[in-house]
Formats: C-alpha cells, sequence, structure tokens
C-alpha cells in the first residue's frame, strides 16, 4: 500500500491502513504503532501491548507475566516514588484512567488521559519499557498482593470451575493453567526470573503501541518517536513458544466439590485458533444458542427453570480456544439434565444446521455490538487489543464483513468438525450442603 | 464533552415528563435512559421486592405481544432494552442503532403502559431472582455489606438492608396481585425523566416521546420523607462465617448523619477520597502496597442521596489468616489521617484528580447519560453538571479538615468480616 501526504513521518515507515486505522513501523526500533484519530471527546487513550502472556510462561513459574505487569507500577528510572513522580500518582493525579491486564496471548498497559497530557502516558510507558526497576523488595509484598487477587479468585465457583476445565482440556499447551497461576508459582518464583522474563520479552520489536480518541497525529506520533525512538531493538530473536497440543482422544470430566449453594454445569469443546476461517461462524453459533431471550438455550433451559443463568464463550485466541456453554443451575436441578439439554442441541446443529432467521437475527446482534465496541476511545483500544493479540490488528476491522459473509451451512460444518464428544470436556461444580 | 448548559436540550414534551438530549461524536449509536420515583422504598412493608419484580416482569409480555415477540423485535436488530429498579426509582434504558430508535422506544413504552404480567412467567421468574440471592448466600462482600448496614441504620431507614433470607422469602410471598397493585400506584407519568446521549436528534426524540407517553395516566408520587435517623454511632465488631473461602471481605463505617447537599458534602466527600479514593490514595499505598495484605482497599461516602443521612465506610479483601493484620494496619491508617488531617498538595493532587476523571468519565455515551440522568433525578439544573468542577476546586484545606474532624470518629467504627475464620 502506497502511503499518501498524510502517512509519511519522519523516523516511520507506514505499513498499511484499515477501517480508519493506520499502521506504522518506527524505523529505530520496529515498534509497531497504530494510530486512529477521533475527535468526539476530548480524551485520548494510549495502550502498548506486548506479545506475551500465560501462553509464554512453563511450570515453575506460572503467573509470572501477571506478577511481572504487577511490578511494571513499581518504579522505572524517571518514573518512581524516590523521584516523586510514581506512576500512579503522576497519572491519576491527572484524572487519568490507567490500568494493566494480562491474558493468554498479551499483556497491555494503558492510560486514558485528557488529550493534553497524552505526552505524559507516552513517556512512562517507554521509560518502563526498557528501564523497570524489577526490584526483590518490591516482589516480596507485591507477590501477597496478587496472592490475594488469587485468593479473591478462588472465592467463585465459576472461575475455579472455569480454570479447572480449561486445566483439563489442554494438557500440554500453556492454555492448561491460568493467567494468575497457581498459588506455589506465584509465592515461589524468584525476583531473577522476573527480570529474565522481562529482558527477554519487553522489546519495542515485540510490542504495538496504539493511540486513540483525540489528538494530531503528527504530533503523537513525533512523541513517539521521541520517547520511544531512545530504544533499540533486541538484539536476540524473541522465543517463539513451540508447544502443541496433543490430539485429544476421548471425552473428558472434571468434577470440583464445595460447601455453599452454587451448582454449575460447563460443556466445553476445542476450538481452531483464533484467525482461522471458522471463529466467526462460532461467534455466531453462540448468539444462536445463548445470546437473548430467543436463543435456544433460553428457551430450553431458562424458561423450563432449571437454571437461573446461562451463557457461553469463545474468545479468539492466538492458538486454539473453547467453546464453553455455562449454566447457573436452579437449586434441586440435576446437573446431568442440563448437560444432556446442551448437548442436544449441539447433535441438532450439527444434524439440521441453524435457520436462516436464526442466522439474520444473530448477524444484527453481533452488527449493533460492534458498533456499540466503538463507543469511547478505551472500547476501542480495548477490542483491538484482543486482535492484536492473536496476531492480526485487522481481525478487529475486518470483523463484520468476514461475519456478514458466513453461510447457514459454514456454521453447520463448524460444529460438525469440531463440536464431537471426543473433543469435549465437561465440568461441573457441586454444592455439598454445609450440614 | 463539557458545557452542559448548552449542548444539551433540555424540554418538557409532555406534562410529568423532562427530556435531556445530548448530541455526540459517537456514530450510528444512541444509549437512552430514565426513570421516575417508585423504586423499593415505596413498596409496602414486607413486599419489599415489589419494585424488583414488577421492573423485571416488564420484558415478560404485553397486552399485544409475548415475551418472544417482543425479544425478537429487538434482537432482530440488536437492540436492548432493560428495566430495573435501586431505593428511589424505577429505571429503564435502551441501546440501539440510530436507525431503529423510534422502533426501540415504541417498543419500551407499549412495555410500560401494558404490560400482561403473566401468572406462569411471574411464577419463573420468582424462582430464578431465589436461586439468584440463594447464591449471593457464599458472597462474602455483600454479606459484610449488609452486616454493615444492619448495624448502622435502623430497619426504616433508606440505608437499612434486609438479610438475604428475609429477602428471599419477601419474593416468594409476592403475589401478582401485589405487582398490579405496584403497578397501578406507582407507573406514569409524573416524575419522569429521559435521557439520550449519542446520535440522536433532539426534535425527532421529543416528537416521538410526544406519540408515545401521550395520555398515560399521571402519578403524584414525590420523594420520600425520611422517617429515621441513623443507629447511635458506637464501636461494634462482628464476624460472618462462610465455609470454604479463600479470600475475606472486611468492611469498617460508621454514619455522618448529613446528606449530599450538606454544605460540609463536598469537603467530607475528598477528605474520604484521599483516605481511599483510588490507587494513589493513602490505603491503597500502604496496606497494599507498601505492606502487601490487600488486592483492594479503598474508601467512599454513600448513602447520602434524597436527604438521607449517609455513612462512610472502608472496603478491603484479605486472606482470612491476615484478616486481623489487616484490619489493624487499616485502621491505624484511618487513625493517622483523623488525627493529621490531609496536606495541602494532597488535596491539590486529588482535586485534580476528581475533575479530570470527570471529563475522562464522560468519553461514552453511557457515561455522559448516567451522569445527566442522576443530576436529573437529583433535581439539579443541567447546568450544575459544568459547576462540579468549581464546586471541587473551591475546597479549601480546612474546610476538607474540619470535616475529617466533624463527621469521622475513629472510636466508633465498626467492622464487619465475612469469609472463613478459624
Amino acid at each position: 500500500m502506497s502511503p499518501k501526504n498524510n502517512q509519511l513521518h519522519d523516523g516511520f515507515d507506514f505499513v498499511k491502513s484499515s477501517g480508519g486505522i493506520e499502521e506504522y513501523t518506527l524505523k529505530k526500533n520496529n515498534l509497531t504503532v497504530l494510530v486512529l484519530e477521533d475527535p468526539s471527546a476530548p480524551v485520548a487513550t494510549f495502550m502498548v501491548t506486548y506479545h506475551v502472556g500465560s501462553r509464554n510462561e512453563a511450570i515453575g513459574h506460572t503467573g509470572a507475566t501477571h506478577l511481572l505487569e504487577h511490578l511494571m507500577f513499581k518504579g522505572s528510572r524517571n518514573f518512581n516514588k524516590e523521584k516523586g513522580t510514581a506512576i500512579w500518582t503522576e497519572l491519576q493525579n491527572l484524572g487519568a484512567q490507567i490500568n494493566a491486564t494480562t491474558w493468554n496471548d498479551r499483556t497491555n498497559y494503558f492510560e486514558v488521559v485528557p488529550s493534553e497530557h497524552l505526552e505524559r502516558a507516552i513517556a512512562i510507558e517507554s521509560d518502563r519499557m526498557r528501564y523497570a526497576f524489577l526490584r526483590d523488595e518490591d516482589r516480596q509484598p507485591e507477590m501477597t498482593v496478587v496472592r490475594n487477587e488469587y485468593e479473591r479468585g478462588e472465592n467463585s465457583p465459576f472461575d475455579v470451575l472455569d480454570k479447572n476445565i480449561w486445566a483439563t482440556a489442554y494438557q500440554a499447551h500453556p492454555y492448561h493453567h491460568s493467567t494468575i497461576g497457581w498459588r506455589s508459582d506465584i509465592e515461589n518464583v524468584s525476583t531473577e526470573r522476573l527480570q529474565e522474563f522481562y529482558h527477554t520479552y519487553y522489546w519495542p520489536n515485540n510490542a504495538t503501541a496504539t493511540v486513540i480518541g483525540d489528538f494530531d497525529k503528527k504530533e503523537a506520533l513525533s512523541l513517539i518517536k521521541k520517547h520511544f525512538g531512545e530504544h533499540t531493538a533486541c538484539e536476540n530473536k524473541i522465543p517463539e513458544m513451540y508447544t502443541e497440543e496433543p490430539a485429544q482422544e476421548g471425552p473428558r470430566r472434571t468434577t470440583v466439590k464445595r460447601i455453599g449453594q452454587t451448582s454449575i454445569v460447563g460443556v466445553a469443546h476445542k476450538t481452531p485458533e483464533g484467525l482461522h476461517r471458522d471463529t466467526y461462524s462460532f461467534q455466531l453459533l453462540g448468539k444462536i444458542l445463548a445470546d437473548g431471550k430467543t436463543s435456544r438455550f433460553h428457551k430450553k433451559i431458562i424458561d423450563q427453570g432449571l437454571a437461573t443463568s446461562i451463557f457461553m464463550y469463545d474468545f479468539p485466541f492466538k492458538d486454539n480456544g473453547l467453546f464453553i456453554t455455562y449454566a447457573f443451575l436452579t437449586p434441586g436441578v440435576d446437573h446431568h439434565k442440563v448437560e444432556e439439554i446442551i448437548l442436544n442441541e449441539y447433535e441438532d446443529t450439527i444434524k439440521n444446521g441453524v435457520s436462516s432467521s436464526e442466522l439474520n437475527r444473530a448477524k444484527a446482534q453481533m452488527r449493533a455490538s460492534v458498533a456499540y465496541s466503538r463507543d469511547g476511545s478505551h472500547a476501542v483500544a480495548s477490542a483491538l487489543n484482543e486482535a492484536i493479540a492473536i496476531g492480526d490488528w485487522t481481525f478487529y476491522t475486518t470483523f463484520m464483513d468476514n461475519i456478514e459473509s458466513v453461510s447457514g451451512s459454514e456454521i453447520q460444518e463448524a460444529a460438525k468438525t469440531y463440536l464431537k464428544e471426543n473433543q469435549s470436556t465437561v465440568g461441573y461444580f457441586i454444592a455439598l450442603d454445609p450440614k | 464533552m463539557g458545557n452542559f448548559k448548552d449542548r444539551v436540550k433540555q424540554s418538557t414534551p409532555i406534562e410529568g415528563l423532562s427530556s435531556y438530549v445530548m448530541k455526540t461524536g459517537a456514530m450510528d449509536i444512541v444509549t437512552l435512559s430514565g426513570s421516575f420515583l417508585g423504586g423499593a422504598l415505596y413498596s409496602q412493608s414486607h413486599k419489599e421486592q415489589a419494585a424488583t419484580i414488577t421492573a423485571s416482569m416488564l420484558d415478560k409480555g404485553t397486552k399485544k405481544k409475548d415475551k418472544y415477540e417482543i425479544s425478537d423485535q429487538l434482537e432482530s436488530v440488536g437492540a436492548e432494552i432493560h428495566f430495573m429498579s435501586n431505593r428511589h426509582h424505577t429505571q429503564f434504558s435502551a441501546h440501539c442503532l440510530k436507525e431503529n430508535l423510534n422502533t426501540v422506544i415504541a417498543l419500551l413504552v407499549e412495555q410500560l403502559r401494558t404490560p400482561s404480567f403473566p401468572e406462569k412467567e411471574l411464577s419463573t421468574l420468582k424462582t430464578r431472582v431465589v436461586g439468584n440471592l440463594t447464591r449471593a448466600k457464599e458472597d462474602t462482600k455483600k454479606l459484610a455489606s449488609i452486616g454493615l448496614l444492619q448495624t448502622l441504620y435502623p430497619e426504616d431507614h433508606p440505608n437499612y438492608r434486609f438479610s438475604l433470607d428475609h429477602t428471599i422469602n419477601s419474593v416468594e410471598k409476592l403475589t401478582r396481585s401485589d405487582i398490579i397493585d405496584f403497578y397501578n400506584k406507582r407507573y406514569g407519568l409524573g416524575s419522569i425523566n429521559i435521557v439520550a446521549t449519542g446520535d440522536v436528534d433532539a426534535n425527532e426524540l421529543e416528537d416521538c416521546i410526544k406519540n408515545e407517553f401521550g395520555g398515560w395516566a399521571t402519578q403524584d408520587t414525590g420523594p420520600l420523607p425520611i422517617r429515621c435517623k441513623a443507629n447511635e454511632s458506637k464501636r461494634e465488631n462482628k464476624t460472618i462465617h462462610v465455609p470454604d473461602k479463600t479470600s475475606a471481605d472486611l468492611y469498617i463505617g460508621q454514619p455522618i448523619g448529613i446528606d449530599r447537599d450538606h454544605e460540609d458534602y463536598y469537603a467530607l466527600m475528598m477528605g474520604v477520597y484521599i483516605l481511599g479514593g483510588n490507587f494513589s490514595a493513602r490505603l491503597m499505598q500502604t496496606v497494599r502496597d507498601q505492606q502487601g495484605l490487600t488486592y483492594g482497599i479503598g474508601s467512599s461516602v454513600s448513602g447520602v442521596a434524597f436527604g438521607a443521612d449517609g455513612y462512610w465506610s472502608t472496603w478491603g479483601t484479605f486472606a482470612p489468616d491476615a484478616i486481623s493484620k489487616g484490619k489493624k494496619a487499616t485502621i491505624e491508617e484511618i487513625e493517622k489521617w483523623y488525627k493529621s488531617g490531609v496536606a495541602e498538595e494532597e488535596l491539590s493532587a486529588k482535586k485534580t484528580t476528581i475533575t479530570g476523571a470527570y471529563k475522562v468519565g464522560m468519553d461514552t455515551t453511557s457515561g455522559l447519560t448516567a451522569q445527566i440522568l442522576t443530576n436529573a433525578e437529583r433535581g439539579k439544573p443541567i447546568g450544575h453538571l459544568d459547576t462540579y468542577p468549581d464546586i471541587i476546586n473551591s475546597l479549601s484545606l480546612d474546610k476538607v479538615n474540619g470535616a475529617i474532624k466533624s463527621y469521622i470518629n475513629p472510636d466508633q467504627l465498626v467492622t464487619v468480616a465475612a469469609g472463613t475464620f478459624e
């Protein structure tokens, strides 16, 4: 794609544009930069997405990516408590929304700032990209903070069951463990190991910087060059995660029993990698089965009083994923009964496909939710972040066109291919009577 | 963004209904919210759930459509309509593409004006609600919060919360005639506010509102008088045991005796914000960042709307075996804050935080809609939203520290912990 005059910027190569978003590469170090100007509010979101997540971890240091994310707020060369420029204080005192998140395939740091403060966000992210302190005296108290985050997650029956289903469905691939990691790894991973992790993955050529909102593109790119341009690219090759999940050769089951009031059924099937064409079929099938009161599961499960709520998800990941339906059972309802209804509906999709009215409705729902997902610069950044994570940010800009092109027979084929018993993992959370 | 007075078109398309419309740069989408007086506090004694259940029954059928026809109409265009109720108001909201706004409003009003309340649907809904409430009996945060409010307030106070068992019982006893009775008394024109933001034309919306709401009955529902005050403040410690939980929730709080319109409200709110309003506030910096005792801790002033004497509270989570240490560290920080007050530089920094966050928070149509509706519900003129940053910036150090001394008493804190304890 040849750049237009307004896409020529000193120090950058223009790469491509799609859906109003332009991609550039900072020549100095191969940092990928995405810009989307939107003047609807005097606010800008700056985000740096690192192409490292819990899929890059192994036994002994599960949760390291997330723990490292926490330590990244503890100070860097120019932004630290000692200088009176601690990151949270610097940004929150401007009224910025600031945070970071870690997931399977990526770690992202973001700031939503009044536009006039965009440079502060850029300066902070650049500084901690290569000059984070990562001190042992910071890791000690932060480890217990993260352990409490883990404990809070363990309080939730849904979180516990979801974790167990992934751990059962994936045995070799690192999606086996959740992003928070196993408790003993959180407690024992060394500061040196976290530093090694940082120096392996936190480089401009393993990151994407995104600016969205009300700003001047030329000025924003100039600021990115000024701050990130001080870094060199990593001299070593960024390691690739190469573990593949062996073929699943039979149905799997997992059960969690705890004293409490909650009973849940989860039915999961392996799906292809996020950029596979069948992803779009599963996004639509999820809507047909579980989104809205006219969805199949709502009519057959909720309206029959068998569950108090039901939902499904199929997040597109860099590698294979899971198409999971969860039902929170009405007290006294048998887990097997609801599992059978869910599986029968999958079987019906395989045999009979979906109707054109179901497909049209699912597409309309998707069209509207894509429009809603552009409400505010941070909302756009969040959605774009997941596309960056799976390896192609244009997944976000081309998503709706791809959805519109899905046919009913494609959905049926995808169901036939993936919703097989041998690819399934079923989980029960069983509430035990406190007496 | 900002300058609400000039950008929001306020009108009264029909008697008993005010509309507020703000066109923003959001493309193709419209967010609409509205409310009227008639929340849980307007229910009869022992039928506290009538407001919630009535609102939840509105999508179960109208005189012309069953619930599937309603859902089908919405889902075929990807739109959403929700009904809910809080303590004071019954609220509704809709989210749709611009091209479907008139159709969605017509359906929303049909649901509001001609609900059929099918008996069978009521029974299914009650089962679901009871199931959700039963599940909440293992929610440590909810249990600790209820425990705090039951200690701070008498049963007749708007800030009191009934136990989950009481609420379950209240839901189970509700009949279709209770719902119809509540509906007939509370639903109608009179106190309705409607806000729409996004890709919306104010004149078209007003015409649509006139057409759809015109001729609806008027209710003379007004703000409720506050019948009683908070309990006398006294030190008290409560523990609620919940089995098999890996994290515990701790609430520390006390009544403050003033409402949002009191002249000291903003000064106190600012003082409490400096203690625990965000990540860079004192509690997160000490109890989390320095001592590593919690993933999250914060403090706020609540329950101050519509003349109610509110309370301030601190909430945090701790490992069950660290709860004593966490509580001690939190109370030490509260005592230090009370004794020494806050510093000028803290006040200055938090003024920028709050006014900046106010601006950033309105980056979305949902953020804008919520701000405008809340302002209207409180009976404030639209220009009040423009003056909020000035109110914050005008707070003096003496005023903030004076409010902390006047309304906080570290010797009479109520603490409630819920979790699995030895």
